[in-house]
């Protein structure tokens, strides 16, 4: 019995100091798998489908579209090869690049391609921005699609290159059958430079490298270009813990870390051991405010003095931190982008609340609580509304925060009765026609006549400066209407090993075509 | 034996019903959309009506619930909306890691709670039992998941001896060396699970040790750690038995926290996720095999009062 238990205790000592000694493997060969430390598991990677971040952040190394964009946010072509529009914009013909395969080893043509933007017209999130009623889209040659429209849009080539909820082109045996339904993992096949392996739930999704890929002959830029696959796998690892995720890249666990705390800033940027990668274009928040029902509804004065109350500064500083986080800036696009645009600014980040309480007497506001709809999930949505309820109390305006998490948010959101703001937050897309708040549908539903007015007379010109011009006005409306009211733009970072070299500089989503290990 | 085990077996069957209603009924009271989530925030609504009626969501509550039992009588619990996937294999994948990381955390739960429990009865009220005592105490104060981040900082970010968080299966390349994952977060839990065994297995033993029989053993010259071996151990075991068959169960489905902080696969990590997708198959299939697990851990456990007690009689 004696000589058992003792037995017993060797084996397990045994076993522990080989555990203990079993050494923890660092070191990645040339090539070799890159670790990605993500917030939380994707959606299904169906990019037509979904605007999940995750997602996207996979689905942009496994699938391309026609276009894509390059490091000034403008569309380059990326599956397409030239084009030509015709009868005044109304007919656009793509030219597409020969000689391109997807992962099942099959040449893309115009039929995938065909396929591919029937099932975006009908099911993609957003699809019907483009394929309005009355358009369709051809093949007229093995390698050459034609698009015909009722009336020109000037957006078509911008929403045909943002993969969110894009038009990513897939095999058309994989598309014609697909419908609302996400697409099986089996068939997460694309043109992208890496392929689709394995979802394991909770432990990684991987990618390998595509060994058909071909490759642009130009440079790469942005998005857009050369696309080289340099590691040969990359495992896209769930890691809901912002202090595994810092620790996980100092350990030499991860490469890359995602979304990282705003008060760890100042830190790992003298930090050695890690790089830090700062977003190239910023998300804000947005305030809704309900058009269609409620106490918000059609009251644009009620709506200013809401506008008016809010200190942006310390919102922003308090979900955000360092000031190298953030920029309480008016303009929907930020400073450098072409939409970039000061009409109706200055009405931005006024922080008057005495003037605030004034325009809510005048706008016969009687102290009626206004239901704001905010989530936990997203600690930042949760501190700029807490920020923002105490700011319009200052105001004589009574906030009644209702609190909910992110799903039952998005399902309250659909339904008018039950709220009167709800925040959620936003990034730059390449286009302002992908702006929720001028989505007619998107809650919040803003329709007056002088947006329906102003959105038709947006996309019905494929001429850049005259649609710029009607920017400048559908933003000088937004501000005197506040569909929506904008926190400021956050420059979100995430952190990588020092080992990983010719990083992209994440214009949405980081991506890792043309980085490699050291 | 047997006669009480079909009995309990009846018992179980008609417990699981009942839960089976409880589960479905109060999954689908949530508020909260699993297509929204699914989609992303600029769904339309009716993107989201056609998913749903595509994936029966649409269907009134009471067909729903009818066919998932249908469904589970003939062993399938059904399928994944988020990981397209069978539940069954989702959760064998999950199970894996959360029953080794509860079996590891026993191991050091025993190691720990019990000699330490029986140490501090036996030297009861000299400095050693009060400070072994204050420090179960301290312990089971502190959270795991400052504990566990604690952890990763000084054995994986600075020392670098074990791996900072995740877990690959015993059956990937590794082998039974990837149980190294399992070491920190092992011990993390097991801080304040050894610290309430310490202290039931002190008290227990303690209230034993006032027995009758004890002084009489005593009395007839029987030596000290005999005594406390086979006179008052023993018979303080029940006690911690029915403590750590519930630890066991609570680790298994209840580890949330040290999952989230480890990243690692288990199972309560997978409910919590769930939950927030609103994954209902998922979640209605775990929560299930956890009630289960609980069913089969109490039926055990009560075998057990008969194995080390003959006095205990199953009735």
């Amino acid at each position: 019995m004696k000589s058992g238990l003792r037995g017993l205790i060797r084996g397990a000592a045994a076993l522990v100091v080989a555990l203990l000694t079993v050494p923890v493997s660092h070191a990645e060969a040339a090539g070799g798998t890159l670790r990605y430390a993500a917030v939380s598991e994707p959606a299904p990677l169906d990019v037509m489908l979904t605007t999940a971040g995750v997602s996207l952040v996979i689905g942009m190394h496994v699938f391309e579209a026609l276009y894509t964009i390059d490091s000034h946010y403008q569309p380059q072509p990326m599956l397409a090869d030239s084009e030509k529009l015709e009868d005044g914009g109304k007919t656009i013909i793509i030219a597409l690049r020969q000689g391109v395969h997807f992962h099942n080893g099959k040449e893309m043509t115009s039929e995938d391609v065909v396929a591919s933007l029937k099932r975006w017209a009908q099911y993609g999130v957003r699809g019907k921005l483009l394929f309005t009623e009355g358009s369709s889209v051809e093949a007229t040659g093995k390698y050459e699609v034609t698009i015909k429209l009722p009336v020109p849009n000037g957006a078509w080539k911008n929403l045909l290159a943002h993969l969110e909820g894009g038009p990513a082109i897939y095999p058309s045996e994989i598309a014609s059958k697909a419908t609302e339904k996400p697409i099986e993992q089996a068939d997460y096949i694309g043109t992208g430079p890496y392929m689709f392996k394995e979802w394991r739930p909770n432990r990684y999704i991987e990618i390998d490298k595509f060994d058909g890929y071909n490759a642009r002959s130009n440079p790469g830029d942005g998005y857009s270009g050369k696309r080289e696959a340099n590691f040969d796998s990359i495992r896209f690892i769930p890691v809901p813990d912002v202090g595994t995720r810092v620790s996980g890249i100092q350990a030499g666990d991860y490469d890359y870390a995602e979304t990282i705390s705003g008060d760890l800033y100042d830190q790992l940027s003298g930090d050695a051991s890690v790089k830090v990668v700062k977003a190239g274009a910023p998300l804000f928040g947005l305030f809704f405010t309900n058009s269609k029902a409620g106490i918000l509804k059609d009251n644009f004065k009620l709506r200013r003095a809401i506008e008016m109350a809010f200190c942006r500064d310390d919102a922003l500083r308090v979900s955000f931190g360092p000031q190298a986080l953030w920029n309480a800036q008016g303009s929907i696009f930020p400073p450098g982008n072409f939409w970039y645009s000061t009409a109706g600014t200055d009405k931005y980040n006024e922080c008057d609340p005495a003037g605030a309480k004034a325009l809510a007497k005048e706008a016969g506001y009687d102290g009626t609580p206004i239901r704001l709809l905010t989530s936990t999930n997203y600690q930042t949505h949760y501190d700029q509304a807490t920020v923002f309820v105490q700011q319009m109390a200052a105001a004589g305006i009574n906030v009644q925060m209702i609190v909910v998490d992110w799903a039952t948010l998005l399902k309250m959101r659909g339904q008018p009765e039950q709220w009167d703001m709800f925040i959620t937050h936003h990034g730059g897309p390449p286009d302002p026609i992908l702006l929720t708040f001028l989505n007619e549908g998107y809650p919040g539903w803003w329709t007056t006549p002088e947006i329906t007015a102003l959105r038709k007379e947006f996309t019905s010109t494929a001429d850049i400066t005259a649609r710029k011009a009607v920017w400048d006005k559908i933003q000088t409306l937004y501000y005197e209407q506040t569909p929506a009211i904008k926190v400021g733009d956050a420059y979100s970072f995430d952190i990588v090993s020092p080992k990983v070299q010719n990083l992209v500089s994440p214009l949405f989503w980081p991506v890792f075509f043309n980085a490699s290990f050291k | 034996m047997w006669s009480y085990a079909l009995r309990r077996a009846g018992a179980t069957a008609v417990t699981l019903a009942a839960a089976s209603v409880i589960i479905f009924a109060f999954i689908h009271l949530i508020p909260g959309d699993p297509i929204y989530v699914m989609l992303g925030d600029s769904a339309t609504p009716d993107q989201v009506e056609t998913v749903r009626h595509t994936l029966g969501l649409d269907q009134p509550i009471l067909v729903q619930y009818a066919a998932w039992v249908g469904a589970v009588l003939q062993g399938n619990l059904g399928h994944s909306i988020f990981y397209d996937a069978p539940i069954l294999s989702v959760i064998a994948d999950h199970a894996e890691t959360s029953i080794l990381l509860a079996s590891l955390t026993m191991v050091w739960v025993l190691l720990i709670g019990v000699p330490i429990g029986m140490v501090t009865a036996m030297r009861h009220g000299s400095w050693l039992d009060q400070g072994l005592s204050g420090l179960a105490m301290l312990l089971a104060s502190v959270p795991t998941f400052w504990v566990g981040l604690y952890m990763i900082l000084i054995f994986a970010a600075w020392l670098g001896w074990l791996p900072s968080s995740g877990f690959p299966s015993l059956l990937d390349e590794g082998g039974l060396a990837n149980l190294r994952y399992l070491i920190l977060p092992s011990i993390t839990l097991a801080a304040p699970n050894a610290a309430l065994i310490l202290r039931l297995t002190r008290a227990s033993m303690l209230d034993v040790s006032r027995e009758d029989y004890v002084r009489t053993a005593r009395a007839k010259g029987i030596r000290p750690w005999r005594v406390v071996t086979r006179h008052i151990f023993r018979n303080a075991l029940l006690a911690v038995v029915s403590a750590f068959g519930f630890t066991f169960a609570a680790l298994i489905s209840e580890a949330v926290v040290t999952e989230t902080v480890f990243a690692l696969p288990g199972i309560g990590r997978l409910v919590v996720q769930s939950i927030l997708q609103r994954d209902y198959p998922v979640i209605q299939g775990v929560v299930l095999v956890i009630v289960v697990l609980y069913l089969l851990v109490n039926f055990l456990v009560d075998i057990s009062y008969r194995l080390l007690d003959p006095r205990v009689e199953l009735q």
